[in-house]
């Protein structure tokens, strides 16, 4: 019986070396207790598929089809790419009048104070960091470029920007700066656009 | 008739009872310490393709968890961001485009780049919970939780890691009382809020337009009570009336 204890105790003392404690760091996958039915054959977003002959689980809708909520081009828009097809070819969803960019707000948008709040609050999660809380192009990364270019947003010369103009730059980038269309909805985009507005007033420049 | 069995047989059978029960003991005080979420996902930190670091981008930086997971708010799924937003400031000619932790990267949207795949950045998952169960990000983010009740402080780690074991225990604890986590919707993204950085004038305002409970009678309950987390989040609870679900076809279905 000394026997077992003493090696039950080496063993023990053993064993709790080898499981060390709780949230230690490690890079192996999680050990699975009871995998059963944890991954299931089914497409998850943002996911790989084995399903899909390009491996990829997200797919692009068929040709000649249109999502739900969004409208087919009109006829004689010449179309970007294959996806044009998920941005109207209106004002409100392209910043232009023709080959014109439009100046005001399209209808579809309201001016009111929910719209300015959500401007304010998108502007500062996706422009602010480059931009600057206020605008003015000093934004934190603009320290790290190289050359920093990043543009005065309440200087004259985009204060005299159309609306339609800045939606559009918002939407396809424009030189260095990226575009945002992945990431910020059509709404948030005018938003933006809104609060910009605001804050070129409130520089006085 | 002579002994058939020896004298000290007399103890065996309570002998090896107390041995299978201290074997026993060890055995099941593994399984309680190991066999759990706890142990065997918390610290998960898979080495990602490109060492991306959140300390610097999310806290150093300050940017908002949202420039990247942008539809978190908006869909079941936390996304993780396209090379697109990672290129807007590591494209070329801007910040340390051509750094060599970056070169998944440039294979994915450099189309000069002489190994150019268009490929998208395959990143390591770490947070999962099993397909069985149902979760939902903007069933969270939009009553008051916050990320870092569920991740931990990704804004200071190198490294992400699984920091919370997102066993169903863990998900009902809370859901038995979320008072204590709850938060101002506009302070869901920001780690380190505390308490302290609530204004309790304009906090009272808030809850009396919501609860339509005068301010006095909202102070005059609190007389006493200290100005923490806990009491926010009590406020909170009643006046979003928050009422998380605890019946397994919520989760299970
Ligand atoms: C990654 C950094 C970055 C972010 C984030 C960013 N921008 Fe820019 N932006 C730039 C740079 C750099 C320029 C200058 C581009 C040039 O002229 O080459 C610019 C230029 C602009 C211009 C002027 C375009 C012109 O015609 O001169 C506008 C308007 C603008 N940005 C709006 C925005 C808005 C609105 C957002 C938020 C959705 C935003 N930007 C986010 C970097 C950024
Ligand atoms: C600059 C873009 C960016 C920002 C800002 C950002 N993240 Fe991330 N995040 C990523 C990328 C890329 C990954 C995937 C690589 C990794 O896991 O490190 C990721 C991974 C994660 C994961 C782990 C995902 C998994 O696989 O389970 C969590 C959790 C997370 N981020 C939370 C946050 C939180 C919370 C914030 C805000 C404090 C934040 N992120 C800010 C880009 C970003
Ligand atoms: C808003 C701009 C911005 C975005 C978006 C961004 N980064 Fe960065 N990143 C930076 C800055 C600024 C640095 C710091 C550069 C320095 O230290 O000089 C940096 C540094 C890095 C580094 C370290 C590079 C090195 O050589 O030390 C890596 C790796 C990196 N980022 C990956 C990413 C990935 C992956 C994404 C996309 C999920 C991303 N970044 C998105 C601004 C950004
Ligand atoms: C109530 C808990 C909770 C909160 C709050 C929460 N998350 Fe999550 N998060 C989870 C769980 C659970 C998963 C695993 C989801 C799955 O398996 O589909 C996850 C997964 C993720 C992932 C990885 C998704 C993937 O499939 O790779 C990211 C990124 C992420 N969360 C970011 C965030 C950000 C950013 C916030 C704050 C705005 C946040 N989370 C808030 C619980 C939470
Ligand atoms: C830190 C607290 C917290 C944690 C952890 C948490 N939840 Fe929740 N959960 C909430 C709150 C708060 C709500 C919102 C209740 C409401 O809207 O009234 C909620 C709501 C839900 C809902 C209902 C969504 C709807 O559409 O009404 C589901 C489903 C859910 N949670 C699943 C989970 C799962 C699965 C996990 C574990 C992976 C989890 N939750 C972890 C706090 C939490
Ligand atoms: C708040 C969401 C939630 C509710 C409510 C919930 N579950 Fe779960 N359940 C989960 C999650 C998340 C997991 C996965 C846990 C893990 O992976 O560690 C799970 C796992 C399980 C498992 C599998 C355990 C295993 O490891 O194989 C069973 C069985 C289960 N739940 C039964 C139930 C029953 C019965 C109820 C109702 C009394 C219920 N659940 C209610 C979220 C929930």
């Amino acid at each position: 019986m000394r026997w077992f204890f003493l090696i039950l105790a080496i063993a023990s003392i053993t064993v709790a070396l080898a499981i060390g404690p709780r949230g230690e760091k490690f890079s192996t996958p999680p050990f699975m207790l009871f995998p059963d039915m944890d991954n299931q054959y089914k497409v998850k977003a943002q996911k790989p598929s084995e399903f899909f002959e390009n491996g990829q689980g997200a797919r692009v809708p068929v040709e000649g089809t249109v999502p739900f909520g969004y409208a087919p081009p009109k006829e004689g828009v010449s179309a970007a790419g294959p996806l044009d097809f998920s941005r109207g070819d209106d004002y409100l969803n392209t910043g232009l009048f023709g080959d014109f960019y439009g100046k005001g707000f399209p209808g579809e948008i309201k001016l009111d104070e929910t719209l300015l709040a959500r401007g304010k609050e998108r502007f500062r999660i996706s422009c602010s960091p480059c931009h600057g809380m206020s605008g003015n192009g000093a934004g934190i990364v603009s320290k790290y470029w190289a050359i920093p270019p990043t543009a005065n947003l309440v200087d004259p010369r985009v204060k005299s920007m159309p609306e339609g103009q800045i939606f559009w730059t918002i939407t396809h980038g424009k030189g260095l700066m990226g575009p945002y269309n992945g990431v910020l909805s059509v709404k948030d985009r005018w938003a933006i656009v809104a609060y910009l507005r605001g804050l070129q007033a409130a520089s006085g420049n | 008739m002579g002994n058939i069995f020896p004298r000290w047989t007399n103890l065996l059978a309570i002998k090896v009872l107390v041995c299978l029960g201290a074997l026993g003991t060890c055995a099941i005080a593994v399984a309680w310490y190991s066999w759990t979420p706890k142990y065997t996902r918390v610290g998960y930190m898979p080495q990602q393709p490109i060492p991306f670091d959140h300390s610097l981008h999310a806290g150093q930086l300050g940017m908002d968890c949202r420039y990247c997971h942008s539809q978190v708010e908006n869909s079941p799924h936390s996304n993780i961001p396209a090379a697109q937003v990672c290129w807007n400031c590591h494209g070329p000619g801007k910040v340390k485009s051509d750094s060599p932790k970056l070169e998944p990267l440039r294979q994915a949207m450099d189309t000069n780049y002489e190994k150019y795949t268009g490929q998208p950045i395959e990143w390591v998952q770490l947070h999962k919970v099993p397909d069985y169960a149902h979760f939902s990000h903007q069933a969270h983010v939009n009553r008051g939780v916050s990320c870092v009740e569920c991740h931990g402080r990704i804004d200071e780690m190198p490294v992400v890691y699984h920091a919370k074991p997102l066993s169903m225990s863990w998900c009902l604890d809370c859901h038995r009382d979320p008072g204590k986590v709850l938060r101002p919707l506009d302070q869901i993204t920001n780690l380190k809020w505390g308490a302290d950085d609530l204004d309790p004038e304009s906090f009272y305002a808030y809850v009396a337009g919501k609860t339509k409970v005068s301010v006095e009678d909202l102070k005059k309950s609190d007389q006493g009570k200290a100005w923490d987390r806990e009491l926010i989040g009590a406020h909170l609870q009643k006046a979003w009336s928050v009422h998380p679900p605890q019946d397994c076809a919520a989760c299970h279905y």
